[in-house]
Formats: C-alpha cells, sequence, structure tokens
C-alpha cells in the first residue's frame, strides 16, 4: 500500500498538532490539520487583558532549549526564579529541602527508605514507600487526591513514576540557579537531559508565541473550525476522516484529542471501546488579581491541608514581574471539580470570595488588597490514572492497535507531560509513525520501539 | 570593528534559522545536549542547541542560521580574519613554531613538484607558514568564501581562489595533498565539500582534517553548554574518530589515521564562555583567550596528558583518495 498522495490528517492545532504538522512539512509529506477551534494553540494559549494582566491558560514556563528548537529564542525574557513551598499548620516550608528538615518527616522517610521495597500497585503504596508515611499522609496523598479527584488507593503507583533527580543533582541545579540567578529546570523535563545550562524562559508575546512559530507558513494546511467528525478504519487500518459531513481519505491519522474523545471519533472498529472509561479531571482556575506584589511565600504554595478550597496557589509573578503591572499582583488558584458540579457551577464572583476566605488564612490582608478576578476553566486539566484501567493505559502507550493511528500530546497521551517534553516526544514518534505509514513494507524494524511515558504533578 | 550602533540593531533582530539532517546518516533523529549563545562575539540573542545524532553520535548545530546570515555571525573583529601579530603578540610566535613543524609532518613524502591547497585558508596562516619553512618548489594555493579573509590573504602574497571549492572549477587530479584546517566544522555540507576535494586529489592524494574532538574530557565537562568547541553558532558539525570516518567512508576516502593532537584552546574558552554568561568581571575573562599566555601553556600541558591516552582536543584525521 503506498500512500500516493494522500495526506495525513492531524486533529487538534496545541503545541503537539502543531508539531507533528512542522514535522510533516520539513519532510514534505502532504497533511492537512484540522482544528475545532477559531484558532491555534489549544493548551498552550495566553492572553493579555485591558489591565495590562497576562493569563497563560495552561502552561507558564517553557525551557531555553525548547525556545531554540522552535526558533523563538530571541525573543525570550529569562526567568530568575522559581520554587515551591508547602504550607502547613499556618507556616510554609520549602520544597523540598524545608520539608526534610522537619524531623516527623525526614524520619519517616528515612524509616521507609530502609526497608525492603515491595512491588506497589496504588498511588497510596507508592508514596508511602517512597516519602514515609508521615509526608505522604500529610502531604502528597491530601495534594494528590485534591488534584485527580480520586481516593489515593483507586489510583495507580505510576502517577508517582516520575523519575525525580537524585539528591545531589537537585542540589547542584539549585546551587547553579542561585549563582546564575536563572531558574534553572529541575524535575521539569524527564524526556531530556537537565542540566545548568537549560532554565526558564517566557516569550514576550506569551506561551502562544510557540504555537505561532510552529504554525509559520503552515496557513494552507491548516483549517481552523473544522471539527473531525468521525474516523474510518478499513481492515484495523484508519483510512478517511470526516469533516463537515466530507470523507477526505487519508494516510493516517494523528490525533492529539483526549482519548476517551478519540475512542468516541473511531468508526469501524470496537479495538478502542474500553478508552470511554479513561477519565481527565476538569479544573478550575481562579486568577485572582491583587494590589502588592509577594503576597504568598513563594511563586507555588501548595496548601494540602482540607480546609482550604483549592491545593495549589500560583503567585507568578514572582517568577514572571511582567505578566502582571507594576505594584500589582496576579495569585491562580487551582481548584479540582467535576463537570457540573458545584464548583465548576459557581459564577466567577462566588469563586473568587471561595478562594479570598482560603487566601486570608495566609495573607491577612488579602481582602483589602482584592481587585477582582477571571476564571479560566477546562474539562480536561489532567489525565486520571485511575488503577482499574492501568493495564491498559501501559498497553496503548506502546500502539492503540490500530494501523495508521497515533494519539500524541498531553491528552493524548494521556500523561502529565509538560510543554518541552510534549514536544520532543512529539518528533520522536512523529519519526516513527511517517516510517512506518509513508513506507508501509518498513513497518517491521520500527516497532519494536516502545515509548516510556513519564508523570509529574 | 562595528560601530555599537550598529551591534545592537544586529543583535537585537532575529536571526534567520533553518533546520537540517545529520550530514553523515542524513536523519533528523538526535537530542540536544548543548544550549548556549554566542558567547564569544555576541552576534545576535538567540539560543543555539548542539544536537547529537541517535545512530552516529554526530554532534550539530540544529536549527541553525542560514548562509544568508554569514556576514552577520562572521562579525568583522572575527579572529579568523585578521590573525595578525600585533593582535596576538608572543603567543603568535610560539604557535607559528609549533603550527610550522606540524604542518610539514603532515608534507612528508611530497616530490618537489607537489601541489598543496588548503581549503578554507582563512587569513593564509598556513600558506604563510609552507611557503616560509617548506619546499620552495611546492606549488602553494589556498580557497576560501570569504572576501575579507581573501584580501587578507593575498596581502602576504598568498594565490587564494575566492569561492567554494564545490563551485570553483579547479583542475580534478591535480593536487597532492589537501588541507582542512579548523575548516570541516564551519562548512554546511562537509559531505560535499569533502567529496569535491577528492576529486581535485591525484588518486592516492591525501586530505589532512584538523577539527575538534568530540571525544575529549573537554567535551564531557562542558558540552552542556559552555564547551569552546560549539563556538555558536558557527560550528556546524563536529565529529570524533567515529563520526570523521563515517564521513570519509560517505564520500569514498580512505582512512589512512585519525589521532588527537594537543591544544588548549577549547579548554581555555570552555571556561571562558562559562565566565562570560555569568557575569565575572572583564579582567578574569580576558585571563581566558587566544591572547592569555598563562591560561594557553597551562592547558597545553593539561591537555597533553589527555592526549597521551588518545584523547585530545583536536582531532586530526588523514584521509586518502583511492588509488
Amino acid at each position: 500500500m503506498s500512500i500516493n498522495g494522500k495526506p495525513f490528517a492531524i486533529i487538534g492545532a496545541g503545541l503537539a498538532g502543531l508539531t507533528a504538522a512542522n514535522y510533516l512539512k520539513r519532510n514534505a509529506v502532504p497533511f492537512v490539520l484540522f482544528e475545532a477551534g477559531p484558532k491555534i494553540a489549544g493548551l498552550a494559549s495566553s492572553f493579555k487583558d485591558d489591565e495590562g494582566f497576562s493569563y497563560d491558560f495552561g502552561a507558564h514556563f517553557v525551557t531555553n532549549r525548547l525556545a531554540a528548537a522552535i526558533g523563538v529564542s530571541a525573543d525570550c525574557r529569562v526567568v530568575h526564579h522559581y520554587s515551591e513551598t508547602v504550607w502547613l499548620k499556618g507556616k510554609s516550608y520549602g520544597y523540598p529541602f524545608g520539608l526534610m528538615s522537619m524531623p516527623r518527616f525526614s524520619f519517616s522517610a528515612m524509616v521507609s527508605r530502609l526497608k525492603r521495597k515491595t512491588e506497589t500497585e496504588t498511588a497510596a503504596d507508592y508514596f508511602r514507600g517512597e516519602y514515609g508515611n508521615a509526608l505522604a499522609d500529610e502531604v502528597a496523598l491530601p495534594l494528590l487526591e485534591a488534584w485527580s479527584g480520586a481516593p489515593a488507593n483507586e489510583l495507580s503507583a505510576s502517577v508517582g513514576n516520575k523519575l525525580a533527580n537524585s539528591i545531589v543533582k537537585t542540589l547542584w541545579l539549585k546551587l547553579a540557579g542561585k549563582i546564575s540567578r536563572r531558574a534553572i529546570a529541575c524535575g521539569y523535563s524527564h524526556e531530556m537531559p537537565e542540566s545548568a545550562n537549560v532554565w526558564h524562559v517566557y516569550p514576550n508575546g506569551g506561551i502562544s508565541t510557540l504555537c505561532k512559530k510552529l504554525a509559520d507558513g503552515l496557513d494552507a494546511n491548516i483549517k481552523l473550525e473544522s471539527p473531525v467528525e468521525s474516523i474510518v478504519i478499513e481492515d484495523n487500518r484508519a483510512a478517511k476522516v470526516r469533516v463537515k459531513g466530507e470523507e477526505i481519505e487519508v494516510a493516517g491519522v494523528i490525533s492529539t484529542a483526549p482519548i476517551n474523545i478519540l475512542a468516541k471519533l473511531v468508526k469501524g472498529t470496537d479495538a478502542l471501546k474500553s478508552l470511554h472509561a479513561f477519565r481527565y479531571r476538569p479544573m478550575v482556575f481562579v486568577n485572582l488579581r491583587f494590589e502588592g506584589r509577594g503576597l504568598l511565600p513563594d511563586v507555588v504554595t501548595w496548601t494540602p491541608e482540607k480546609h482550604f478550597p483549592f491545593f495549589r496557589l500560583t503567585e507568578a509573578t514572582l517568577s514572571m514581574p511582567w505578566l502582571a503591572p507594576e505594584g500589582k499582583t496576579l495569585i491562580t488558584a487551582d481548584i479540582g471539580c467535576e463537570v457540573g458540579d458545584e464548583i465548576w457551577t459557581k459564577s466567577d464572583d462566588e469563586l473568587g470570595e471561595l478562594c479570598l476566605r482560603g487566601l486570608e488564612k495566609i495573607i491577612p490582608n488579602a481582602r483589602e488588597k482584592y481587585k477582582g478576578c477571571r476564571v479560566l476553566k477546562t474539562p480536561i486539566a489532567y489525565p486520571v490514572y485511575l488503577a482499574e484501567y492501568e493495564a491498559k493505559r501501559e498497553e496503548i502507550e506502546k500502539s492503540l492497535g490500530i494501523e495508521g493511528l497515533i494519539s500524541i500530546g498531553r491528552n493524548g497521551e494521556f500523561a502529565h507531560i509538560l510543554m518541552e517534553d510534549v514536544y520532543w516526544r512529539t518528533l520522536k514518534r512523529m519519526r516513527l509513525f511517517v516510517r512506518e505509514n509513508q513506507f508501509p513494507t518498513q513497518i517491521e524494524n520500527a516497532k519494536s520501539i516502545a515509548i516510556s511515558s513519564s508523570i509529574c504533578i | 570593528m562595528q560601530t555599537n550602533e550598529n551591534k545592537q540593531n544586529d543583535s537585537n533582530s532575529e536571526l534567520l534559522l533553518t533546520s537540517v539532517l545529520c550530514c553523515v546518516c542524513e536523519t533528523d533523529d538526535a537530542k540536544p545536549v548543548g544550549v548556549g549563545t554566542d558567547f564569544e562575539y555576541n552576534t545576535s540573542r538567540n539560543t543555539f542547541l548542539a544536537m547529537q545524532c541517535h545512530s552516529c553520535g554526530l554532534v550539530y548545530l540544529n536549527p541553525r542560521p542560514s548562509v544568508d546570515e554569514f556576514d552577520r555571525i562572521y562579525p568583522s573583529n572575527y579572529h579568523a580574519f585578521d590573525f595578525s601579530e600585533n593582535n596576538f603578540g608572543f603567543v603568535y610566535k610560539v604557535r607559528r613554531r609549533l603550527e610550522a613543524r606540524r604542518l610539514l609532518s603532515w608534507c612528508k613524502g611530497l616530490k618537489a613538484d607537489a601541489k598543496i591547497i588548503d581549503v578554507g585558508c582563512g587569513d593564509g596562516f598556513h600558506l604563510d607558514l609552507l611557503k616560509e619553512f617548506g619546499n620552495k618548489s611546492w606549488t602553494i594555493e589556498g580557497i576560501d568564501t570569504s572576501e575579507r579573509a581573501v584580501t587578507a590573504a593575498e596581502k602576504k602574497g598568498l594565490k587564494v581562489h575566492p569561492g567554494s571549492v564545490e563551485q570553483l572549477e579547479l583542475e580534478n587530479e591535480s593536487y597532492d595533498l589537501a588541507f582542512l584546517i579548523q575548516t570541516i566544522e564551519h562548512l554546511e555540507t562537509p559531505d560535499k565539500v569533502l567529496d569535491s576535494v577528492r576529486r581535485l586529489l591525484k588518486p592516492g592524494g591525501k586530505i589532512v582534517i584538523v577539527t575538534d574532538n568530540t571525544d575529549s574530557p573537554d567535551f564531557k565537562l562542558f558540552k552542556g553548554g559552555y564547551w569552546g568547541g560549539y563556538h555558536f553558532p558557527r560550528h556546524w558539525n563536529l565529529f570524533n574518530k567515529k563520526t570523521l570516518s563515517a564521513l570519509a567512508q560517505k564520500v569514498d576516502l580512505e582512512v589512512v589515521s585519525i589521532n588527537t593532537i594537543v591544544s588548549p584552546v577549547n579548554w581555555v574558552y570552555s571556561i571562558r564562555n562559562t565566565l562570560v554568561d555569568l557575569n565575572y568581571p572583564k579582567w578574569l575573562v580576558n585571563r581566558f583567550s587566544l591572547g592569555s599566555t598563562a591560561s594557553l601553556s597551562a592547558f597545553t600541558l593539561f591537555d597533553y596528558t589527555f592526549q597521551l591516552l588518545g584523547k585530545g582536543a583536536l582531532l586530526n584525521g588523514v584521509l586518502r583518495r583511492p588509488e
């Protein structure tokens, strides 16, 4: 079978879809990219309001390495500082070293390290084994549950499977960051090595600059407001896509849709039926505007205690002062929820009030400084690694089982991977996919390569 | 020298970049090993990536500046254009002596009527040495794409062909020896250039290549970004023994030998780049340059120990056109 000029179809114009498109363009492989929405960038989009506050829909950070790979490095600013803290019993503890300086946590962590490791199946076992009971029960597991919306003993251990840097490496990267006054990426990329030469940057035009650059010169191949209605599978091969009622023959399909949606799109096979069960955690991001700066102890403050309505607070201006007008700040409160539940249906003002009440426990005069909020909601913020479908998840990590169909990107891979990893992994998978499907005789040698996954909160 | 105003404009606009494949195996399956900027000449604000090919191990710049940006990435004060005594003093004299000895060792066995060509001769430093210390009956010529370099070389009374070896129509099978001394790493298509050089050589004629070695301790230590051999963004392809012999094979050249030679330059510049990037004071940065005798001498001794182990900072390949 030869493609004979049939194009590949890409579904979705976010970072992954555009990286795939750019790759195909560079290799002179014909393709059409279908985007359901009116503009490109997807989860990687950003905008600025009239008062001068900038909002990134998803990611805040990329690295100088990603910016260089995409070709926008000259138009980026260096992020000088990034660190996280955990708020416990009215005080903040730096992550990870501040937490470990509490005897209760370091002792239990040491005990767990000394114990013989057994096979762990659930996330609860995994974190207790890795961090010790005290740290797991008071910090890691409450955060995990708020984030995922599922009990930790129903989540798969692979949720914690990010192979963190060793303590020595973490110390070295933190030290290098202090010396160079740069936010050196630490625990950000699992696909490529971290080093003192890789730090966070922010594009002058916002995070969506990356997507705009990737989409450069692809106008003729990108169809906006063109949702793919179905993917037709013939002889276990993706043969056609239906868009606006019209069927188009394709050489293959590259999907960035959430995999439970992909399962619905696919017609003519039952192979993806079990993917309907896969869940994504909806999330409400409440962006609160305040007078002043440095209201929170750190860029990211984790709040594991149940009396807080949110589980994470981000004062991005501590990393990137340019995201708010001078003398003002923006705090983003993350609240996990379900579509249609009490949180999801609250008005912006109600959510602002809810967060403000929580924030007053950390910033006593928060109410005086409060200037209003803007709420972003997404039904697909994070994949939820339930133990019940873990076996299937591992299976689709390797292959969907349908010729000529791959699922890429953060939602498509069902993996909590950040911007840079989305980019490198997409390239890696595209290389293989094009080789397999453009010249199907060479399939055998390419098939043996498995793709590993990594997850982090 | 450029005016300050010029420099400002230059370094603020975005460089035009292109994506490329590995020149040895023609694939794009590579991972980033080094991330850095133009530490030495600050010709742009861009950050560059040194990629390492998964299949052969070649280290190459990708994406890299378009060839239209040559005038910008090789500024007028670029060292290869004017390596004069005034600039570098004592070190220059020592280097001349050492280089002359090395050059003549590669010329052993050449006949009286031998023709030698230096591809990428710059301001003619090596040609000049051959003229002064070599056999007077040899024919000595150079090639360089840079007009400024050609002008500088011609001032010394050297014969230099302006242009690229692929485009110049020099007589095939007429040369006995070709040099590519710190040239191959600057080339857009090293395979095509070597192929063209091979055509110029008589059967059995040799090519001597000197280039930065990626199988060296200085690379290992500084490969994250500060390695002097990256010379961001001017070194486009960086080799080790394995990749250089793979490239030779690709263009039908036999490998006579590939060894390493001592050089302090990448050590000194790796340290310099680190200091520059971390904003150390100028007086300290200037302790590490081509003009600083102390650091060059110290690192020559240092690299000598690695050279004994076959891991000197420079790679020296001798290739031959099959008979």
